[in-house]
């Protein structure tokens, strides 16, 4: 069944194609499958969300496209690919140049993402060091427009700070900066918006959606929260247990989820017959 | 599967186990064991070498080493033991007093402590032997002092953690009095890490109870203590490497053996040790 | 800034003072054994009451202790009772020895158990962490004057590489002088270095376990400078507590260190003392080698406030 996605395109392939991936975790020497032949695919400027509750292996799907998984986990079959690039054939060294780069990753928990020891600025601009040889200063300096464009007043001052003195919202705003530096063609972000109060989460997503808008940059969005998906997203995967259980266009998920897990969840979630639009009260 | 007794990892504990083992049962059976008395003179035998009637050879007066070595574990043993249990046991009264007390007790009982633990360890205990006086009571008095701030500082924050708990609440409100609580709810809690440091102690103990000995501030000649076997074969290095060697050796292997229960119960003992 | 350092610096003086106190108290808390060690144990007991009178031994505890402050300030440690010779201006020319032998051994402590610490964590689980690791666990049960011992019948009776005692200040010849503290350096330092290796290892992994050590991965950015940049700064802090911790035990430990290997040094000093009860030595020596031990933590105290950005906003509030 082929519904309409806009964002699909006959003369480039997808940003981010998986097919049919299994991942096996470790546990006392003996290997488990944790994802089971999952496939999906996101477009050019396209806003994907990948829904699920935690442990339905959402979170390690992404983290295999970085290959960025932990130790105890393994890719044991299928394919993975960035536009052209085979992700699964490149050397470590040919994965540090994509990672930062053409992908980026806007981890969960923004405050124990940062460094500590490192100010702001020298994090966030850290990227243009690694992959344009940048002395670290001087990306320093110029991350000052990176912390513009994710709506951080007084960039300057704020680059020389360390994370503990900024707020929630302002670190996980960092870290999305962090992401954007060299304008990736990917960004996978993993539950951004959990930690945050409503309303900072409103500004996150805004965020988000605006950066789609002007760079046309592809978003994997990873949550369990389905309002926010609602908000933000073109296309839907459902995840669980460790395989996709259904997708679809957004507003055709909400409307008329096909798979009973779908409707459970839907079930679950207070008032949410339809999408809600930005600003909206519950 | 059937779930037996996880040897595995439990293997640093065993292992440290049997070799303090071992020694523990050499310092016991001491008198059956050793084949000669640690105070038998025999000055034409003197500074010999390993033989078939002297295992380990003999000391400057003709003593057999082997036999001195045995009964010098006791003399350890039972400084280390000793030691560690005054630091233990006063270390945990004032933790605990401090933590459930609170307040001015807490402050002043902590501030004490931390002094005492800002004296380096073996300045303490050897400053303590200078004015008690050379003895092995004293050197067990000394080290045990020593302890005591570090132990202090543990039973403490352990017991902090068992008051957050609930359990306390719970007693105190149905009228438990203060020291059927602190026996029955608090200290079975905090058992494990104390087990975990006393294990280092042991070893610590060992340490500084032949240091002391070595500098003659400990066992008194002749009684045999591996200290002050060291300090006479540094005297009489060129003629017998095994009045050197054997000595530092028991040290080093009793050392060892705490070194590994206490890692090894550490270890086991980690909610977060993956296999 | 200027009000932590003001508070750090008010905390040590009360510290000093209150260790003075109790420095004083265990070394006096028993009566006559001064006495006697001078006089010899056949003193009769009018000779000692004179001995303890003449140096006001006799007086309260805390009479004695107010006056031994009073003095001290000024610089006046008071005089040895075995040979009249003040203590003050003795401990001045034994410091330097003391202080070259306690950095040396420091210093071959941490450039062992840096390098190998963080090599063990980023190879963490690998043969290089589990054969380090045993390293330190063997080493670090050796006691540091058996090492002394081994070290000597190694580079003095076998290879006759290097004189068995000794000092030659480091001024006059300094080839001679580090002649003569390798083997003492070495015999501190290397057990030192096990304990500060499996600090640096754990302090480590810790960290690599952390999120932002994969926010680093996930730039792009190298094992080698995700190490560098983000891991050493971090491990560091708690790594230095702890070695400032092990200094202070290593400082202790040269009070046996001095005597095997005849370096004039305070230990040495302390050593004397304790024999011949000579209380004014015992009490000096004790307190210099105490100034060095909190002067270290308080530098410690404050190089941290320094290295994370935490502690030195809590200075300011």
């Amino acid at each position: 069944m082929m519904e309409n996605r806009p964002h699909e395109r006959t003369d480039r392939p997808p940003t981010l194609s998986i097919e049919n991936l299994t991942i096996e975790f470790s546990r006392r020497r003996v290997w488990t499958p944790v994802v089971r032949d999952v496939s999906l695919r996101i477009w050019p400027g396209e806003i994907v969300g990948v829904i699920g509750e935690s442990g339905s292996g959402k979170t390690l799907t992404s983290l295999a496209a970085l290959r960025l998984l932990p130790r105890q986990a393994r890719i044991a079959a299928g394919k993975v690919r960035l536009g052209e690039t085979d992700i699964l054939s490149r050397t470590d060294a040919q994965m540090r140049e994509l990672r930062g780069n053409r992908m980026a990753l806007i981890p969960q928990d923004a405050m124990q993402s940062l460094n500590p020891t490192m100010r702001v600025g020298h994090q966030v601009g850290e990227p243009l060091n690694l992959h344009r040889g940048m002395p670290l200063r001087a990306a320093a300096a110029a991350a000052r427009k990176f912390l513009e464009t994710v709506r951080i007043r007084e960039p300057e001052r704020r680059a020389r700070e360390f994370p503990h003195q900024f707020s929630g919202g302002m670190q996980q705003r960092a870290m999305i900066a962090m992401g954007l530096a060299l304008a990736p063609d990917l960004l996978i972000a993993d539950e951004p918006t959990t930690a945050l109060d409503v309303t900072v989460q409103a500004q996150v997503l805004k965020l988000l959606r605006e950066i789609r808008d002007n760079s046309g940059t592809s978003i994997l969005f990873i949550t369990h929260d389905l309002g926010v998906v609602a908000e933000l997203c073109d296309w839907v995967y459902v995840m669980r247990e460790g395989s996709v259980v259904e997708e679809g266009p957004v507003r055709r998920i909400f409307a008329a989820p096909q798979a009973e897990y779908t409707r459970m969840l839907l079930a679950a979630t207070p008032s949410l017959h339809e999408p809600r639009r930005a600003g909206e009260a519950a | 599967m059937t779930t037996g007794f996880n040897w595995h990892r439990w293997r640093l504990a065993i292992t440290g186990s049997i070799i303090i083992g071992i020694i523990l049962i050499a310092a016991i059976f001491a008198p059956w064991l050793a084949p000669y008395s640690p105070y038998d003179l025999d000055v034409a035998a003197m500074l010999q070498g390993p033989s078939a009637a002297h295992w380990l050879g003999t000391d400057e007066l003709g003593r057999d080493t082997l036999s001195r070595l045995i009964y010098a574990a006791r003399i350890s043993m039972q400084v280390a033991f000793i030691a560690a249990g005054v630091g233990l046991v006063c270390g945990t009264l004032i933790g605990v007093t401090a933590a459930y007390f609170g307040g001015l007790v807490d402050l002043v009982l902590m501030r004490l402590m931390e002094l005492l633990f800002s004296f380096p360890a073996i300045l303490l205990a050897v400053v303590l032997m200078a004015s008690l006086g050379t003895s092995i009571l004293n050197a067990m008095i000394a080290i045990g002092i020593v302890f005591i701030p570090g132990f202090s500082r543990l039973a403490r924050a352990a017991t902090e953690v068992v008051l957050r708990e609930q359990y306390v609440e719970s007693a105190r409100a149905i009228g438990m009095s203060n020291t059927r609580i602190l026996f029955r709810e608090i200290l079975p809690n905090i058992i494990a890490p104390l087990l975990v440091e006393a294990a280092v102690a042991f070893s610590y103990a060992i340490l500084l109870e032949s240091a002391l000995s070595f500098l003659g501030l400990g066992a008194q000649p002749p009684e045999p203590s591996w200290g002050n076997m060291l300090n006479v074969g540094r005297g009489f290095m060129a003629q017998s490497l095994m009045l050197s060697l054997a000595p530092g050796m028991a040290i080093f292997l009793t050392v060892l053996g705490f070194n590994f229960i206490g890692d090894g119960l550490r270890d086991a003992l980690d909610p977060h040790m993956k296999d | 800034m200027a009000r932590f350092l003001l508070t750090r610096l008010a905390a040590f003086v009360l510290t000093m003072f209150a260790a003075s106190i109790i420095l004083f108290i265990a070394i006096n808390v028993v009566p006559g054994s001064a006495a006697r060690s001078a006089l010899g144990i056949d003193a009769t007991p009018q000779a000692i009451a004179r001995f303890e009178a003449s140096r006001g031994l006799d007086r309260p505890l805390v009479v004695q202790y107010a006056e031994w402050l009073r003095k001290a300030v000024t610089g006046d440690l008071g005089t040895s009772f075995q040979n009249g010779v003040p203590v003050g201006p003795e401990l001045l020319t034994r410091i330097p020895v003391t202080l070259e032998l306690a950095l040396l051994a420091f210093l071959v402590a941490n450039l062992i158990a840096f390098p190998l610490g963080v090599m063990a964590a980023a190879r963490h689980q690998g043969w290089v962490d589990r054969a380090f690791s045993t390293l330190a666990s063997l080493l670090g049960a050796v006691p540091n004057f058996w090492l002394a011992t081994l070290l000597v019948m190694l580079f003095t009776l076998w290879l006759r590489w290097l004189p068995p005692g000794g000092y030659v200040p480091l001024g006059t010849d300094p080839v001679a002088n580090l002649k003569l503290m390798i083997m003492p350096a070495l015999s501190l330092g290397l057990v030192s270095s096990a304990l500060l290796l499996r600090i640096m290892r754990a302090s480590m992994i810790e960290v690599l376990s952390r999120d932002y050590i994969r926010t680093a991965h996930a730039k792009g950015a190298s094992e080698w400078v995700t190490l560098r940049r983000h891991g050493l700064r971090n491990a560091t802090i708690p790594y230095i507590n702890v070695a400032a911790v092990e200094f202070g035990f290593l400082f202790g430990s040269v009070v046996v260190i001095e005597d095997i290997f005849q370096l004039p040094g305070i230990g040495s000093l302390v050593l004397v003392g304790i024999i011949n009860r000579d209380y004014p030595v015992l009490m000096g020596g004790a307190l210099v080698i105490t100034l060095f031990v909190l002067v270290t933590n308080l530098l410690v105290d404050i190089a941290v406030g320094f290295l994370d950005p935490r502690r030195a906003k809590e200075g300011q509030a």
